[in-house]
């Protein structure tokens, strides 16, 4: 009989698929509809202000202390995966918290970009009383700017998918169900 | 671990190549697709840049000569000095009886860029100050989106003649949609920046 | 059997009479306060006077008044003036009114008299 414990807290995973959802709909409405792409933008703001606050002060595996690993440690996990040979992590192996990190930083550019656009190419948004009435070339190098991050954030997440997929079928467990009910099995001695 | 190794690590660089390259060739399939009508966007409500003026008397009467101009264009104070130089508008006498006059100022007033929440006319208002120009395409957010257009497309062209005209290159003006994707411009074709 | 489509040139007749009964209507409201009778052959000159500044009624409505105009600067279509092709012209006086306030201010740098707006009147009708 598998014995299971909990993993993710319930903060981690509304975070983790609150994100999903935002970020998807951001990405997808673009400036056709200028509204719901910008509170999706606060949202994904938001919510990866909670992730880094939850950090430092959330539960064991959602402390960085848990998963963050210098480069050099990711780097070797990740040569381990590809030959089948990695050891299990209960929480974030160190490749996948390295995809962790990347994800939150790329988000962030991405959410201060947009900031930058809407306040001097919208005069709108937190940003607008300073950012009004700039000259042309910010708003549009900022446009730009946003435009890569939001696709490089795109390339993290299907990095994130794949490395999901490959630990889910390496140590044969359900990893995406793990973070929607927040159990995984323990290892039987 | 080895069998796994072997049957999986393919399928999964395979899957992720796959992934990849579909969003890539998606992102591309829309590539030509100026006007935006063939994805995502196509399951949202349209656009709306600016409510469009819906009053009768104002469409009929403001109108009859010009496109009749989204009262959310500019603040309630330019539409006041507006309306209270009618007998020399932009070089046209456009009298109206008093008591016509007077409906249509109360009507551009109360729906004026300072007093709507809805598109961009909030953040002209923002961007204006306490500024009262009389012609929206001499405001700084008007010249800002238009600034890359050169004046030969617009101004010397026949078919335009005036950035003024809206209609004549923004398709959909008259639903209130002024987005740069539905831009054609007279004798030129699609705007594509 | 009766058919209802054989009714349709009997509308057509009795809007025609309408309009023309209400342009009647519209020609005599200036008529009764003007001098003399109208004369569409005053109105034809009134009509082709030069303005002030170099201003005149065809910059807007064209050469030939069976045809659409344009409004000089704006660039709007403007239905034909001649009302054997839009039988709707000159039936409402509000309109007719309006217009003639503002484009004889701006024409000629003020209002048309009774008389003068009953011989332009004249002369349209008969267009």
């Amino acid at each position: 009989m598998t014995r299971e414990i909990k993993v993710w807290d319930p903060m981690v995973r509304i975070f983790h698929w609150s994100l999903v959802a935002a970020f998807f709909f951001a990405y997808f409405t673009e400036d056709d509809f200028l509204s719901p792409h910008v509170w999706a933008g606060y949202a994904v703001g938001g919510l990866v202000l909670f992730r880094v606050l939850w950090g430092f002060i959330g539960s064991q595996h959602a402390r960085f202390s848990d998963f963050v690993r210098p480069p050099r440690e990711a780097i070797s996990y990740l040569k381990d995966e590809l030959k089948g040979r990695a050891p299990r992590y209960i929480g974030h192996n160190p490749a996948g918290g390295a995809n962790v990190i990347a994800l939150l930083v790329s988000l962030a550019f991405t959410v201060i970009t947009g900031l930058i656009v809407y306040g001097a190419g919208e005069c709108a948004g937190p940003l607008s009383s300073w950012l009004c009435n700039t000259p042309e070339w910010l708003p549009e190098a900022g446009e730009e700017i946003h435009e890569f991050f939001a696709n490089f954030t795109l390339f993290l997440v299907v990095l994130h998918v794949a490395g999901v997929i490959w630990s889910s079928l390496l140590h044969h467990e359900n990893l995406v169900a793990a973070m929607w009910h927040g159990r995984k099995r323990i290892e039987e001695e | 671990m080895k069998e796994i190794q072997k049957t999986f690590t393919p399928l999964v660089i395979f899957l992720t190549l796959v992934m990849t390259i579909g969003l890539t060739l998606q992102a591309c399939a829309y590539e030509d697709d100026d006007d935006d009508d063939e994805g995502f966007s196509r399951f949202l409500p349209a656009r709306m840049d600016f409510r469009p003026a819906d009053d009768p008397q104002y469409r009929e009467e403001c109108g009859a000569c010009h496109l009749a101009y989204p009262p959310g264009m500019l603040p309630a104070r330019s539409w006041q000095r507006i309306m209270s130089g009618l007998e020399d508008h932009f070089g046209e006498n456009a009298e109206l009886d008093a008591q016509t006059a007077r409906h249509i100022t109360e009507y551009l007033s109360a729906n004026a860029a300072d007093r709507s929440h809805t598109g961009r006319a909030p953040n002209i208002a923002r961007s204006l100050g306490v500024d009262a120009p009389l012609r929206f395409t001499e405001t700084r957010y008007f010249l800002r989106k238009h600034h890359e257009i050169p004046p030969r497309l617009v101004v010397n062209n026949p078919d335009v003649e005036s950035f003024s005209r809206c209609e004549a290159c923004h398709t959909g003006a008259e639903r209130g949609d002024y987005d740069e994707h539905q831009v054609r411009i007279p004798g030129v074709g699609r705007w594509d920046d | 059997m009766f058919k209802a489509r054989a009714l349709i040139p009997f509308f057509l007749l009795l809007g025609t009479t309408v309009a023309v009964a209400d342009r009647r209507a519209v020609l005599e409201h200036y008529s009764a306060t003007a001098e003399n009778a109208p004369s569409a052959e005053r109105g034809r000159m009134l009509w082709n006077k030069p303005g002030i500044r170099g201003r005149d009624c065809t910059q807007c409505h064209g050469n030939d008044l069976r045809q659409a105009g344009r409004h000089r600067r704006t660039r709007k279509p403007i239905d034909p003036m001649a009302p054997s092709v839009n039988p709707k012209r000159f039936t409402d006086l509000r309109k007719v009114e309006k217009w003639f306030h503002r484009n004889c201010k701006w024409t000629w740098g003020r209002e048309c008299t009774a008389q003068e707006k009953a011989d332009i009147l004249q002369w349209l009708n008969t267009l």
